[in-house]
This record gives structure tokens, sequence and C-alpha cells, in this order.
């Protein structure tokens, strides 16, 4: 484990309860998780041990029953509604397996909605050319020179992946999360969004946290942990 | 940023919004036509209501007087004094019966389909004051083919050329309204008489009968089919006389009633009508010219009850019809509603990109924003434009498709009327948008409630 100087992001004793009248069902059990900075995390496990709803946790988008998760050394739960926006809105990118695209924008629109939600009206606009070079950059970069103007509907799937990624990269942030990304992909399409995942996450130094089935692509990754019914089953261990 | 951009984006991309604009922007237009023609038919309405009523009208009960002067000089002279009056003019009213001695003026009488015709108000007048305080002299000026002119408007009761000298005792003259002229098939120099019973102790019945001959000098037209119907002008002295049961030469006696009432007209009725109700009311007291008995009203409390009741038209109709305004904001919310459940998947990615629930209720709020502002602006510029034009455009319609829209017999206006009030406009406006912020605000707030997590899962 590295020192905890260098942790982005820290997750201690998270425990998630869904109640439904008067059933109780604990998803996740107490998990302990720490992310450093600049390395790829694997998380994998079986469906329903609980991925999704630690990815979640630690996204900020699901606050958890007990426990405590840590960004960048602020207690992020603790947190208002605002500033965990904020935080997630600066500090985390995301990548879905469905793309999550929205569909009345074309691909730079898309790309630039992370700095349309973080700025003002008067502040993106005097920045909107700075903006939207470096939207169209990204894009360039993934091979999508020709589709900026492309709504999602006009774009494949592996081409809508890449703008969700130059999306998730816009702001620069830290921390990458991704969900799957390629598990709506076929085999070679998939390949080539991983590819740039990597290259992005390696040049970027970025800290990546994968969820994902495939045991070769968590092969590709630093470490792995692997889940089972809500608990982290094998510690932290070395991928290679 | 994203707020107005975005939503702007989703207003535009999605058609069904365009049904919302649609529907205020109908509200908005229907509110504004139909409110412009009912405020310009209550305003006609109201216009008529008036009539040839004076600013102030100051009742007295001509046969308790309580000790009061009866001679109008002391009262008249005490109104003139306050510089907000620009005219006063006493005036002696009396119910009569008119006839001409002749089968068709008397068939009026006993014909109950005509009776109609029969009452007349006796009003005595004085010719110098009623310049500048009632709308005597310019009646006068309008006559037109029904009636026949006096022969000089600025001594109307002189002899016509009509009149006959040599019929014996001099008959005053008497100036009738148009209708009545008609009503009794009279001519300018014709003998008509009125009839009529005036309290008087000395009877046995307590009251006593008058019945006197006038010959007629023309006619007037106040443009009030009743007033025009129903009221005959003659000399204030010679009403009094002929009520005192006196002839034409002789001198009033004592205990004569001299007017009934005082009409008041205002330099500024709108600034001072009631300010100088109040002021006339206690100096008239203090100087002994009025007793409790007596009453001093602006023309609108004269005629309360029918400006009440046009007022409360207007009200009425205003609430009937600002229910399209709800209609319109129950379609912006079924919209918006439906919107918020195809957009789950979108709201839960703006969460994830850093939108705050605050965010995502603005959001859902400009959405509302938009479709007022787009559909009132078009609705009030389409609703103006139609209330100005709507004469020619019923024209139109009715050439075009050969139906009568509205008919100008039934009413008394030559054209529809409409009047477009800017501020019932901007009313309409405003009131268009907070209906449909009020009616957006329900889905925007579930919007911003939805679970991200739930919302991203929604494939």
């Amino acid at each position: 484990m590295s020192s905890a100087a260098a942790l982005v992001l820290s997750a201690r004793g998270v425990v998630k309860t869904f109640v439904s009248g008067e059933s109780k069902l604990e998803i996740l059990h107490g998990v302990d998780l720490d992310l450093v900075a600049g390395e790829r995390l694997a998380l994998m496990g079986p469906s329903g041990a609980g991925k999704s709803t630690l990815l979640h946790v630690l996204g900020l988008l699901e606050r958890p029953t007990a426990g405590s998760v840590t960004l960048e050394g602020t207690d992020a739960w603790s947190l208002g509604t605002e500033q965990r926006a904020s935080l997630r809105n600066r500090h985390l990118g995301f990548v879905f397996q469905f793309y999550h695209l929205i569909a009345e924008l074309d691909a730079v629109e898309n790309v630039m909605l992370p700095a349309m939600i973080a700025q003002s009206r008067g502040e993106f606009a005097s920045r909107k050319r700075e903006h939207l070079a470096k939207a169209r950059g990204l894009l360039e970069g993934f091979g999508l020179g020709a589709r900026l103007k492309h709504r999602p509907t006009q774009l494949s799937g592996g081409e809508r992946q890449r703008v969700a990624l130059a999306r998730a990269l816009f702001l620069d942030p830290p921390i990458l999360i991704a969900d799957e990304p390629t598990g709506n992909l076929d085999r070679d399409t998939g390949e080539v969004v991983l590819e740039l995942l990597f290259r992005e996450q390696q040049r970027r130094q970025l800290s990546l946290l994968l969820v994902t089935h495939d045991e070769r692509l968590a092969a590709r990754c630093e470490h792995v942990l692997r889940m089972d019914a809500g608990r982290i089953s094998n510690g932290r261990r070395d991928a290679r | 940023m994203y707020r107005i951009f975005l939503s702007w984006r989703f207003l535009r991309q999605r058609r069904t919004n365009l049904i919302g604009v649609f529907g205020i922007f109908l509200a908005v237009g229907a509110l504004i036509l139909i409110l412009s023609i009912m405020t310009g038919f209550l305003e006609e309405t109201r216009k008529s209501a008036r009539g040839s009523l004076s600013d102030i009208i100051l009742g007295v009960t001509p046969y308790s007087r309580n000790g009061l002067p009866r001679d109008p000089a002391p009262i008249l002279a005490e109104i003139r004094r306050d510089e907000r009056v620009a005219g006063a003019a006493a005036h002696l009213a009396w119910m009569c019966l008119l006839t001409r001695d002749d089968e068709w003026s008397l068939g009026v009488l006993t014909d109950s389909q005509r009776s109609q015709y029969a009452g007349i108000k006796l009003t005595g007048i004085d010719v110098a004051d009623e310049r500048g305080a009632a709308e005597f002299i310019e009646s006068l000026e309008r006559v037109d083919k029904q009636g026949e002119r006096v022969v000089d408007v600025k001594n109307p009761f002189a002899p016509p050329p009509e009149y006959d000298a040599d019929i014996g005792r001099p008959r005053d003259r008497i100036i009738v309204g148009e209708r009545v002229m008609r009503a009794h098939s009279l001519a300018r120099g014709d003998r008509v008489t009125l009839m009529t019973a005036v309290p008087d102790p000395r009877s046995d019945t307590g009251w006593s009968a008058r019945k006197r001959e006038f010959v007629v000098a023309g006619t007037f037209r106040s443009g009030e089919n009743e007033i025009d119907l129903q009221r005959v002008y003659v000399d204030r002295t010679q009403v009094a006389r002929f009520l005192a049961g006196v002839n034409e030469d002789q001198a009033l006696p004592k205990d004569a009633i001299e007017y009934s009432e005082v009409l008041v007209k205002l330099a500024d009725y709108e600034r001072d009508a009631r300010a100088v109700v109040a002021d006339l009311s206690l100096r008239l007291t203090q100087a002994r010219l009025i007793d409790e008995y007596c009453s001093i009203v602006t023309w609108e409390e004269f005629r309360g009850p029918l400006l009440g009741a046009i007022e409360n038209e207007r009200v009425l109709m205003g609430i009937m019809l600002s229910l399209i305004l709800v209609v319109a904001g129950f379609t912006i919310f079924a919209i918006l509603s439906m919107m918020v459940t195809e957009k789950r998947r979108d709201i839960g990615i703006l969460t994830a990109l850093g939108a705050t629930p605050r965010g995502v209720l603005a959001l859902f709020l400009w959405i509302g924003f938009w479709d007022a502002l787009i559909g009132a602006l078009a609705g009030a510029l389409v609703g103006t434009w139609l209330a100005i034009e709507i004469d020619p455009i019923e024209f139109w319609l009715s050439e075009t498709f050969g139906i009568q829209i509205f008919n100008r017999e039934v009413y008394i206006f030559d054209s529809i009327p409409s009047v477009v009030t800017p501020i019932a406009v901007a009313l309409i406006v405003l009131g268009a948008f907070v209906c449909t912020l009020l009616f957006a605000a329900l889905p925007a707030w579930r919007a911003a409630n939805l679970d991200p997590v739930e919302a991203l899962r929604n494939e």
C-alpha cells in the first residue's frame, strides 16, 4: 500500500443499507478502500456483490449508511450538498457503461458540460474560446475531429464512449471512475476505448478506479480488489 | 450557466414543449381579446349609465323643507363659492302624464303596449345656468331628423314661429325629447297637456290635480333612449307655478316648491369629486341650506347599483377567463412532468457531473420560463392586434363566411367596442408567467429530488 500522503480517495468502514418497509438489506458491510495518486485500481466481483453501490458511494452520488469517504483530504459526506457537488465536479471524472451523453447536445457541447456546470454564465462566456479549443483538441485527439458537431444519436457506440471519456477529462480531475467502460462495446471497439483510457491515465497521472467483469481488463491495472457479498475479499492485491 | 443553455436546448429539441407554448399563446391571446371587448362593452354601458347626469347631484325633498329656503339662489351661491365647482344649476323635476287632445295621444295613455310613453319626467330648468352645469344646451344642438330644433338655442323657450298668439291665454313653451315627439306625432308649435297630482293638505284627499297646456318649442336629443322617451323641459319658475296651481303670469305663492335638485359640474371630477361632496355636505349643513333628508352624491354613487353590477361582471369575467390560464398552466405541468420522466437519465448525468438539486430545479423552471416568455409575448402581440382590429376582422369574417357575427342592430354600438388597456395586458402576461412557473414548480421540484443513482440506472 502506498503512503497515506499520496492517497486521493479513501473509504473507511462504508456500510450501505437499503430499507424497504420493514425489511433492511445491507449491501456493503464496512468496506475500506484506498486509491493512491496515479494508480489504476480495478474492482471486480460477481453481479450483486455491491461494486456499483460502492462506486456510487465513492463517486459521492449515494450517501453511505455509515462510514466515511475522504476525497483529497476532505470528508466528502460531511459537506453540504452544494460543496459536495462542486467537489464531484472538479475532482471526479465519470465514464459509464452506457455513455450517458445528453442527446440534445453535440459532441463538443457534451464535452464542455462539466465546465458549464462549474462556471457562471459570465465566467463561461469569457472563457468560451478556451473551452471550445480544449474540447475540440480532446475530441480530435480521440479521433473524433470529423464528429465535433454530431449529436450522440449520430455517433457509434465507440465514438460515444470516446466523447464520454473526453467529457470526464475536460476539467482535468485527479480521479477517473469508470464503470464497465467497455461493457456495451464489441471487443475491437472496446479495445480502442481502453487504449485511450489508459493512455490518458498514464499521461495525466490520474488515479483510475475501474469496475469491470473482464479479467483481462483488470489484469491491465496495477491493483485488483475483489468484492463478494458486500465485502472486499482479497484486501489489496497486485494484479501483476 | 448550464441551466439557461440546457433549458433552451431542451425546449427547442422537444416538440412537445411547443404544445405548452401554444397553450399559453392561446390563453393570453384569448384573454386579451375577450377582456378588451368586455372592457369596451362595459365602458360603453358605463357611459350610457352616466348619460346626462352631472358630476354631483344634490337631491332635496321638496315637500318637507323644514324651514330651509325654497328659493335655490342661496344654495347655488354657496356651491359656486367653491373654486373646484365649474357650474351649478337648480332643477325642479316632477312626474306627469303628457297627452294631446286627440285620439292617438290618448291611446298612448291607455294602450298597455305603449305604456312606456305615458309617464313623463317634467324638468324645470334655468337656461342661463344649464351651460356648464349639465348637457341641456348640447342636447338641443344634437337634434336629428326625428326631432325639430328649437328656434334659438341660446333662448330655447322663445315662442316658435308656428306659435299662434291668438289662442287666448299665452301658453308657456315646452321642449320635448325627440322620442316623445315621435310617439305623440308632435310638431313644433303643437299644444300638449301635462297632468299631474301634487300634495295638498287643504284637499280632502291630501292631493290636488294639476293640468296645463304647453306649446312645443322644439326637441332635444340626449342620446339616451330612456331620457329622450320620457323627459320634457320647461322653464323652472313656470314648473313651480304649474305645481303651485297659479297661472303663468301670476306671482309664486310663498310655499311654492321651486327646486328639487341641484346639479353640480366640477372642473376636475376624478381629482375633486369625493372632497367636494364632503365639503359641500358640511358647508351647506352649517349654512342651514340642507338638512339630513337631503342627499349629495356623485353620479357614480347615484348609479351605484348599476355600476356595481358592471364592475362585478368585469371581475367575474376576469376570474372565469383566468381559468384559461390555469388550463394552459396545467398543460405545462403535464408536459414538464412527462419531460422529467423522460429526462431522468439526463438528470442523473448532470448530478454526476456536479449539478446540484437547486440547479436541476432551476433548469426545469427555466423551461417553464421560456414557455411563458414565448407564449405570453406572442399571445400578447396577437391578442392586442386582434383586439385593436376586431371590427375589420369581424367585417371580413362576416363577408367571407356570409354570417353575421356582430349584429349592430341589437346593440346601441355601431362597431364592436374594444378597449385595450396596457395595464390589463401587462397583468395578463404577468399572470401567465406566475401561473406557468407555479405549474412548472412541481415537476421541477420532483426533478431536483430524483435519486441520481436511480436516474443513472434508468436505461
